[in-house]
């Protein structure tokens, strides 16, 4: 039966089935969008929380550890109460729309982000930031130069961010509605298909989010390598 | 009002019974010494002495400390060079550039000061290599002419000859007779000729 499926789905994909494509495009888009609002904010809160000191800074760093794991059904289910009629964003009508999804998945990813920036500004080289001090960088040109040396592992938290938002599903499931041609990601697409019996096409729709998600992964495990160079 | 003279005579540097403690040890006590602006000044003493921490203190990096440090100059007006300098990830030219870009000066200002520089510490022809593929020597005269681009007031020196050659310390020694108005602390484990710092604060003894 897994065989028949992966070679349905090689036929699926070979001949660019429009709601296949649909639903990766889409889960693309989703993530790309909420991955880069959420590094815009969670790079700058990461680098605030390495370099300023301030009471409760800990307790805050804390919380966005605790943050990653948080699950993703959770989130949806929070972003559900905010967006739905009575909800304090309820005038948007944004429910069911792809950009519930994105404001679910930015809710998942700045956790991420933060955390993995504030670890590797952290864990720079003293001289990085006496040197940066002592040749009288302003806090412009000294945040500039903290991010340059980090990053690497900077490009590591969004794609971490990256992949767990592109495979996740409880978000886009709860907050998107898994509406054909609208809100339909590949994740929501999968679930369906399965449930319906449509096996191939589920099976399709997890070889492109396999292939993506290796892709990424590549990308993680070659960064990570350079990180771990630069580090020696 | 103060005479010109006055001023150029008062200790820009005074350091009354200094003493620096980590985990409850000591690690740098200095008796009572002073520096007058525009000299050089030796740092010397043994592995463990306390030479890097008394620079960290006068670079303003250090600010747990008894006793008192007065300094005439402010954190803007001085250059610490650590003992194991850090480059930035880039070229030998964005380096030497960084702290005018810092102060704001102008792009053809900026060039022809640290192409200067450059020359002064023999690494112009390095000026567009990463400083990844630096040698020891050349990492090092790199940070040297990094820091003595911005000619500043006072310039912080740790061990400034470490990992480099003879014909390297010529160059470096010649290159900080240019910074004739900077005041000028150089630590280093054995004693500094005499022209080259005639005072000397002795550290661990």
């Amino acid at each position: 039966m897994i065989r028949e499926g992966f070679q349905e789905a090689l036929k699926l994909l070979l001949r660019l089935d429009e709601a296949v494509i649909d639903a990766a495009t889409r889960s693309l888009w989703v993530s790309i969008v909420a991955v880069v609002f959420a590094s815009a904010l969670g790079i700058a809160i990461g680098l605030l929380l390495a370099r300023k000191s301030f009471a409760g800074r800990s307790v805050i760093v804390v919380l966005f550890r605790v943050g990653m794991s948080i699950p993703t059904v959770l989130i949806g289910l929070l972003c559900y109460g905010l967006l739905s009629r009575r909800g304090a964003l309820g005038e948007f009508e944004l429910l069911y729309t792809t950009w519930a999804i994105v404001l679910g998945e930015f809710f998942l990813a700045v956790p991420i982000v933060v955390t993995l920036t504030h670890g590797a500004i952290s864990r720079l080289d003293r001289r990085v930031f006496e040197t940066a001090r002592t040749l009288g960088a302003g806090a412009v040109q000294r945040s500039m130069t903290y991010l340059r040396e980090a990053r690497l592992a900077i490009m590591l938290a969004v794609l971490t961010a990256f992949s767990r938002c592109f495979t996740e599903l409880g978000i886009a499931m709860m907050v998107g509605g898994n509406i054909t041609g609208r809100t339909r990601t590949l994740t929501t697409a999968t679930a369906l298909e399965t449930a319906r019996g449509e096996f191939a096409s589920g099976v399709a729709m997890s070889l492109i989010l396999l292939t993506i998600a290796l892709f990424v992964t590549l990308v993680m495990a070659l960064l990570s390598r350079g990180t771990e160079e630069a580090d020696l | 009002m103060k005479s010109s003279a006055e001023s150029k005579t008062r200790p820009v540097i005074t350091l009354s019974n200094l003493t620096v403690t980590k985990g409850g040890q000591i690690i740098c006590q200095t008796n009572d010494a002073t520096v007058a602006r525009g000299s050089t000044v030796g740092i010397t003493g043994p592995n463990g002495s306390g030479k890097s921490t008394l620079m960290r203190v006068l670079a303003g990096l250090e600010t747990d400390y008894l006793g008192s440090c007065d300094i005439a100059f402010p954190l803007s007006d001085r250059v610490f060079v650590h003992q194991s300098p850090y480059l930035f990830d880039g070229t030998v030219l964005a380096n030497v550039e960084y702290g005018l870009r810092a102060k704001a000066v102008s792009k053809p200002a900026r060039r022809q000061l640290a192409q200067l520089w450059m020359k002064r510490f023999s690494i112009e022809h390095l000026a567009g290599r990463s400083v990844s593929s630096l040698s020891g020597g050349e990492r090092r005269r790199t940070a040297l002419a990094r820091a003595c681009v911005l000619e500043p007031e006072l310039l912080l020196l740790d061990e400034p000859l470490a990992d480099l050659d003879a014909a390297g310390a010529d160059c470096v020694l010649a290159a900080l007779h240019e910074l004739s108005e900077s005041t000028i602390l150089i630590s280093s484990p054995t004693p500094l000729a005499k022209e080259l710092a005639p005072q000397l604060i002795l550290l661990g003894q």
